[in-house]
This record gives C-alpha cells, structure tokens and sequence, in this order.
C-alpha cells in the first residue's frame, strides 16, 4: 500500500500541467479536448489517491465511475459539434469559430 | 513504491508524447496508452471496478470516437499549419516546472495530507455505495446521458428536401 501522498500529488501537478499547457497553446479543436482528457486523468488520480489516504476506497471508485460517464459525454458531444463545425467550414482553427454568430 | 514511479513515468511520458507529437492520429493513440498506465495505477492501488471502467470505456470507447473524429476532419489536419515551436519547447518548460514544483509542491501536499481523516472499517462493498450512498446520482447520470443522446442527434439531423415536406 502506497501512503506517500505528496509524491502522487507531485506527478498529479506534472500531468495537470501538461492538459493545461495543450489546451492554452493549441488552436486545434481536438487537441483542446485531448488536453481536456489529460487534465480529467489527472483528477480522476487525485480522486483514488485521496480516497486511500481516508481509507475509503470504494467511494472513490463510485466517484470515479461517474466521472468516466460525464468525460464520455463530454468528449461525444464536443467531437460531434467539431465533425459538424468542419462539414459546414472546412476548418477545425477555434480562432474561425468567431465566424458562429447568432 | 517503484512499480508505482514506473506507472507514472509511463503516465507522464505518454501525455507528453500525446501533446508534442505532429500528428491527431498518434496524439489519440498516446492518450489511449494515457488511459491504459492510468488503470494499470488503480489496479495497483486496489481499485478494481475503477480500472476496468478506466480500462474498457476510456482506453476503448473514447479512443475510437477520437480516431473516427480526427478521420473524418483528415483533410484540414494535413493543412493546418500551426507554428510548431510552442509545442517543441514544451518537454523543456515541463522540466522546469517540475523542478519548481519538487521544491513547493511535497511540503505543501504532506502537510495537507495531515488534515486527512482516516476513516475505520470501511470495507463496505462498491455496489453498496453506487445503490444506496449515492443512488441519486444514477438518476443524473441518465438525465446526462439522455441529454446527450438527443443533442447528438439534433447535431446530425438530416435536412428534409423540399419534396419530403
């Protein structure tokens, strides 16, 4: 059993870092929701470390089943949104979405 | 504790490579290997219905609608030009940024983890929990999905021709 929680906490940092940094710089739409991905992975590590800190390990799983459910939703409805963007502007740049007005 | 320094340089390595490499394709199949040392960690940490939902719905399930997706835009990914020295000088402000957080971060985290309850004999099982601790939320969750279900199908909803109408 791993109870060096500041050690985990160190590459949850490093990895939160990474998801952030790729959504900041890139101006591909899909890159922004693989940071996304990196930065929920990221949470769902801080979730199960914590939970074994507490001894309570099942809630957290039952915590990080939810969370699974809504990263699909998220990146199911976003992708759809993204296929639907290019089909009508040929473009996948998220500067051109100021053309969505209205 | 070095099986849990091996899956996390795994871990790391793998979102680095998925952020810098040129290419959508190989970025959506570093993340499935993301999602694969991210179950393989809450394996090793007893979590065992956590790494397979992990495993079976984020390495499977969101690999595929990634790969499907960047197929279908594959035409403006071999365009888009963007400026690549952002993502070239990334392992090396990675680095700096670790070696920052090293000083702050684990002084920081330990004398958070003081706070920390531990809670005794809580060796209830997991379906205890989903049922009856936090029943509501499966409520929600097929509200979320439901929701999710009808906007993707308004998104790719056929325009009728005007004999149809």
């Amino acid at each position: 059993m791993n109870t060096n929680f500041s050690v985990d906490w160190f590459f949850i940092s490093i990895l939160f870092f990474t998801g952030a940094y790729c959504m900041v710089v890139s101006r591909n739409i899909i890159r922004l929701l693989i940071g996304f991905e990196i930065i929920s992975k990221s949470a769902m590590i801080a979730i199960i470390t914590a939970g074994q800190l507490s001894n309570n390990i099942n809630l957290a799983q039952t915590l990080i089943i939810i969370m699974i459910l809504i990263e699909v939703i998220v990146v199911a409805t976003g992708l759809a949104l993204i296929v639907k963007f290019y089909n009508n502007y040929q473009t996948i740049d998220i500067r051109k979405l100021i053309n969505l007005k209205g | 504790m070095s099986i849990y320094l091996l899956i996390y340089f795994l871990i790391i390595v793998s979102a680095v490579l998925s952020v810098i490499s040129k290419k959508l394709i190989n970025s959506a199949i570093m993340l499935a290997v993301l999602s694969v040392g991210v179950s393989l960690l809450f394996f090793t940490y007893e979590a065992p219905w956590a790494g397979v939902f992990e495993l079976s719905v984020c390495a499977g399930l969101i690999t595929v609608i990634f790969i499907s997706a960047v197929s279908l835009v594959k035409q403006d990914d071999e365009a888009f030009k963007e400026n690549r020295v952002k993502y070239t000088i990334f392992p090396l402000i990675l680095i700096i940024f670790a070696i920052l957080s090293s000083i702050f971060v684990p002084d920081y985290f330990s004398k958070l983890s003081n706070f920390s309850i531990y809670l005794e004999n809580q060796n209830e099982p997991v379906g205890k929990f989903i049922w009856l601790y936090r029943g509501v939320d499966i409520i929600g969750q097929l509200t979320l999905l439901s929701a999710s279900v009808f906007v993707i199908k308004h998104i790719f909803k056929k325009k009728k021709t005007a004999e149809e109408r």
